[in-house]
């Protein structure tokens, strides 16, 4: 579209429409989120900040931080490498794997953590044999973490697939030529390329990391001071009726993901904008 | 001059991100930094409980128990708790959960445990009072003032008043409500043999809300659902102690009295935990212990301390399971026959 053709300025043709997006924003978007404010901080930014400096309260958020920084690093890992294999390689099957590997967004949260829980719980198949062994990834953090890597695969995947796709083969073509091997290649022509879609991939798994609800509560038993992440301590205080605590608890939650979203709208906006 | 800022924003626009990602990290990590002294306790308890337990075990039973421990042993101990619906903690142990110990509202939690083989049959009457650590007869929550006349549950059933239930798949309190509706029915008509069913099937007509555990099913209350809600004296005594009951209390003249009962998870003790166990089990029946209960609104298994809590009114008729046979007949008589294959299919639910 053209510059002239945009509808500018102040005139009602403009803000009768722009009014009404925000009118309809306001009850869907705009006011749940300042009620999560507006009830964090009634009684003060004293009893706010007592709120969160409860011993399961401070836990609850380092556990989201520290599985939200290894859901990260673990699928920033995966999700490359998955992302490398299908679009690099070609293989029978391959139309089913990436199926595959995109199903999480489709699964409901619960079912993965049920799937979890019946494969690695005691219970489980893996699990009756594991857990005589004393290895039980479930109830402990590294169910959580398990849980977390497989909601949040795809992320990863979605932003570093469709740039490897549209690599031109050239740069590879060139590297082979002069004689460079395939981890070569990768290394110092794919890999430079991908930085950006990785930090945005890693962006976007450490925010769906951070307010992973449904398959935690599954694989997590909901542990105080052991497994009680951030969102699953925010339903308990909220069912326990201590609202002021689990708004606490919310406001800082959604406060790191406005910074997160900030954060990625910067990086993908930023150079290619400013430039027009 | 240009060319220095872009550099310069290029640079912050790096810096800034890795600089909040890096303090959130550090964040984090921090009270696993080695540059503390380490503090881990030799032994971590793990201690299940139904929803309303929360304040009195965590936050008074048990720091009382640590205290009183450490100046005996030297030892330090912690306990890692988990509440929720007592249905959904046995659903959790029954998946493994690591539970020690777990406190449910009622026996045929229990007994679901020892159908599944997680405990021996009736293993758990081998403790203090067959088991039961403290008991709460059921109340009714209303409005303020009262609005709707609600004096027994049998106001429930009138057409036009509106109850939030909890959810007996899940909740404790929902299996006692059911069988403390049934109960009163039959109580006060012992000449009708319907009578029983006749109460169950009115109240439930007027059932708006069900939540997944009696904390929930209040809270729904407290956010304006409906004009009564059947909950434990226990939830009702601890919120107006604490000025923040909003409604007023109706205690019915006829009410079951609710058995809360401990079970232990041999197979999660392990040697090393086994005295803690053993000592903090003793210590839930000892009178320091049920004191504690009682501030907290529970009332004791020992009659003379429930003087002590001026909140307790004397209950006319306050029946217990064992009236109407124990659990093991009132699961499979009262909810899932009379409730759950016939009130709810004639109901149409």
């Amino acid at each position: 579209m053209n510059d002239e053709q945009l509808l500018r300025g102040r005139g009602p043709g403009v803000v009768v429409p722009v009014g009404l997006l925000v009118l309809v924003l306001l009850p869907l978007l705009l006011l749940p989120l300042a009620a999560v404010f507006l009830f964090a901080f009634q009684g003060g930014w004293s009893a706010f900040r007592a709120a969160l400096q409860t011993p399961e309260a401070e836990f609850a958020l380092r556990l989201s931080l520290l599985i939200a920084f290894a859901t990260a690093a673990v699928n920033a890992v995966l999700g490359t490498f998955a992302g490398y294999v299908l679009s690099k390689f070609r293989f029978p099957g391959r139309g089913l794997l990436t199926t595959v590997v995109n199903l999480p967004i489709a699964i409901p949260t619960v079912v993965v953590g049920t799937s979890l829980l019946l494969l690695w719980g005691p219970i489980g198949l893996l699990g009756r044999w594991l857990d005589p062994m004393g290895v039980q990834p479930m109830f402990a953090p590294a169910g959580v973490l398990l849980a977390h890597v497989f909601v949040t695969f795809p992320y990863m995947l979605g932003t570093v697939k469709p740039l490897l796709d549209e690599l031109e083969t050239t740069y590879e073509e060139a590297a082979q030529t002069i004689g460079a091997s395939r981890w070569q290649i990768f290394w110092h022509v794919i890999l430079p390329t991908l930085r950006g879609a990785i930090f945005t991939g890693a962006l976007l798994t450490f925010a769906h990391s951070l307010g992973e609800f449904g398959a935690t509560v599954m694989v997590s038993g909901n542990l105080r001071l052991r497994t009680q992440t951030g969102p699953l301590y925010i339903f308990s205080q909220f069912e326990a009726g201590n609202i002021a605590g689990a708004n606490a608890v919310a406001a800082v939650l959604a406060v790191l993901s406005f910074a997160i979203f900030l954060m990625l709208l910067g990086y993908t906006s930023g150079p290619r904008e400013r430039r027009g | 001059m240009f060319f220095r800022r872009r550099v310069v924003a290029a640079w912050m626009r790096a810096a800034v991100p890795v600089a909040f990602l890096g303090a959130l990290f550090l964040y984090a990590l921090w009270p696993w930094l080695p540059v503390h002294r380490a503090t881990r306790a030799p032994v971590n308890l793990v201690f299940y409980g139904f929803s309303i337990l929360e304040e009195s075990i965590a936050h008074a039973v048990f720091p009382d128990f640590q205290k009183q421990w450490r100046e005996r042993t030297g030892q330090r101990i912690t306990l890692t708790t988990a509440f929720a619906g007592s249905g959904t903690v046995t659903n959790q142990i029954l998946s493994g959960a690591p539970a020690d110990l777990v406190l449910l509202s009622h026996e045929a939690d229990a007994l679901r445990l020892a159908e599944a083989g997680v405990v021996r049959p009736n293993a758990w009457h081998a403790l203090p009072h067959r088991a039961v650590v403290n008991r709460s007869p059921l109340v009714l929550l209303v409005r303020p003032g009262n609005p709707k006349g609600i004096r027994d549950f049998s106001d429930l059933a009138r057409p036009g008043v509106e109850i939030v239930h909890p959810d007996p798949l899940t909740s404790g309190a929902a299996m006692w409500s059911v069988v403390a509706e049934f109960g009163v029915g039959r109580r006060t008509h012992p000449e009708n043999p319907g009578a029983g069913h006749d109460l169950l099937l009115g109240i439930w007509r007027n059932v708006v809300a069900q939540a997944a555990s009696a904390r929930a099913a209040r809270s729904q209350f407290e956010n304006g659902f409906g004009d009564a809600l059947v909950t434990y004296e226990q939830e009702a005594l601890l919120d107006r102690a604490r000025g923040r009951l909003h409604a007023d209390v109706v205690v019915p003249p006829r009410t079951i009295l609710t058995e809360h009962v401990l079970v232990e998870i041999p197979q999660n003790v392990t040697a090393e935990e086994r005295p803690a166990v053993d000592a903090f089990v003793a210590y839930l029946w000892s009178d320091p212990g049920q004191h504690r209960f009682v501030e907290h609104g529970f009332r004791s298994v020992n009659e003379t301390l429930n003087r002590q809590n001026p909140a307790f009114v004397r209950i006319p008729d306050a029946f217990r399971i064992q009236d109407l046979g124990g659990w093991a007949s009132a699961r499979d008589e009262i909810v899932e026959l009379a409730w759950k294959r016939r009130v709810l299919p004639e109901l149409g639910r």
